[in-house]
């Protein structure tokens, strides 16, 4: 539809290609919601057509917010919220992602936990089976908190779910949610020493996405690592080490929803120095499901662009040709309509930019 | 009975209202019926364990109190944000 939210440090922009067309590729400010505050995730239910967002106010903490329309009036959500009994509280909310039940949203949140609302994001519950899981006792937050970062339902089926927490590894589902296991084998911790790696529970996943064509298809970006998995999150293939990636080191990583041996990512030059390497902002594409990668770069910064890419702020559209959009802690928000074949400035001196969706 | 002086910023949470008088022996009490009577204040002011926010401050008759400060029949407590952020 031509519409991008984007979650910023200093509230939410959506942006609109103009009607009438407008330039090849550009976009206006609609809308400036929530000003001043952290949006650190907004999205639009496309079944719905509802819009929510996950916002924390810098004194009065995280909430979640529904509207039908993001230039108007935005309502609050009851939740997500622990049970009083569990002396928790949510710190941040990190992801919002569309079910497969009527009315279906799942929530990711800090600390790592999961919730889940069945009225389209107005009342949420908390997933409590995978609150109670013993290991959570060995999980260990990164920098930005421990979070229940990424949520990949499995098409057409509302009982499966894969879920990957910073760091507590992959958690998978084949029963709503009522019992969980882990999906971790073949991913290598490189920070730990090498001796504690074997029975460690602290994997630090950054990202996951499933590939809704062929669903036992996922794709990572872990914390020094990049992986496939072909058996629904069981196990996962090494696909960032020597196949043309400059670092296997990043944040965000997208899917062609059409192509399930299509991904993306945006490498960082390590985890100690998260900016784009050696000053070139470069997409990653694999069309061979890891096999290789191929940088995108016509349009991109190639020289002196130190950027940072966050794991939220990276998106597709789902068209064909694919759409792809990210947005950077500098402010500019990039854009290619041609499958990343070339490259735009479509936002620039925006807050720093933490979550990119497509509407 | 006691009246709370609501900052600004979640004054919208309140029916646009910036002061309210309600019942309370305790800060945390005032807070708990003031959640009570506007719903949409739930979680703004305390957590969902009941524990203020980090960054809100409370203040009776010019000092700074917590959840556990007394209130008399006649006191003001105003909930204020605290200066933070960036």
């Amino acid at each position: 539809m031509g519409e991008l939210l984007v979650g910023t440090r200093k509230g939410l922009f959506v942006l609109r290609k103009p009607r009438g067309g407008g330039g090849k590729g550009a976009f206006e400010i609609a809308a400036r919601a929530f000003p001043g505050e952290v949006v650190e995730f907004a999205m639009r239910d496309r079944r719905s057509g509802r819009y929510l967002a996950g916002v924390t106010h810098g004194q009065f903490g995280p909430h979640l917010f529904y509207a039908d329309d993001p230039t108007g009036a935005w309502q609050q959500a009851e939740g997500p919220a622990f049970p009083t009994s569990l002396n928790a509280a949510v710190e941040r909310i990190w992801v919002i992602e569309p079910g497969v039940g009527d009315g279906e949203l799942w929530c990711g949140v800090a600390p790592a936990a999961l919730f889940r609302s069945g009225d389209g994001g107005k009342t949420w519950a908390l997933v409590q089976a995978l609150w109670d899981v013993p290991e959570r006792a060995q999980w260990n937050p990164g920098a930005g908190g421990m979070c229940l970062n990424a949520i990949c339902p499995w098409p057409g089926d509302r009982n499966r779910l894969a879920v990957s927490i910073s760091a507590g590894g992959v958690w998978l589902t084949d029963d709503g949610g009522n019992s969980w296991r882990r999906g971790v084998k073949g991913l290598v911790p490189r920070y730990l020493p090498e001796e504690a790696r074997a029975d460690t529970h602290a994997h630090c996943v950054h990202h996951i996405e499933r590939a809704p064509q062929q669903p036992s298809t996922l794709y990572m970006q872990f914390h020094g690592g990049v992986y496939r998995s072909d058996d629904a999150g069981e196990s996962w293939i090494d696909i960032g080490t020597d196949r043309g990636l400059p670092s296997d080191f990043g944040f965000p990583l997208a899917i062609d929803v059409h192509d399930p041996n299509r991904a993306f990512v945006i490498p960082l030059t390590s985890d100690m120095d998260r900016v784009t390497p050696g000053g070139k902002v470069r997409v990653y594409e694999t069309r061979d499901r890891g096999g290789s990668w191929r940088a995108l770069e016509e349009g991109l910064p190639q020289s002196k662009a130190y950027l940072t890419v966050l794991r939220q702020a990276f998106c597709t559209d789902g068209a064909n040709p694919l759409g792809l959009y990210f947005g950077v802690q500098s402010g500019e928000v990039f854009g290619s309509a041609d499958g990343g074949r070339s490259w735009r400035t479509i936002a620039a001196r925006l807050p720093p930019v933490v979550s990119m969706r497509c509407a | 009975m006691p009246r709370v002086i609501l900052t600004g910023s979640i004054q919208q949470h309140v029916g646009g209202l910036g002061a309210v008088e309600i019942g309370g022996d305790t800060a945390g009490a005032v807070v708990s019926a003031l959640e009570a009577a506007y719903p949409p204040l739930r979680g703004w002011v305390v957590d969902e364990r009941g524990t203020l926010r980090r960054h809100v401050k409370l203040f009776l008759r010019g000092r700074a109190v917590g959840l556990d400060a007394v209130l008399g029949h006649d006191d003001e407590l105003h909930i204020v944000a605290a200066i933070s952020g960036g």
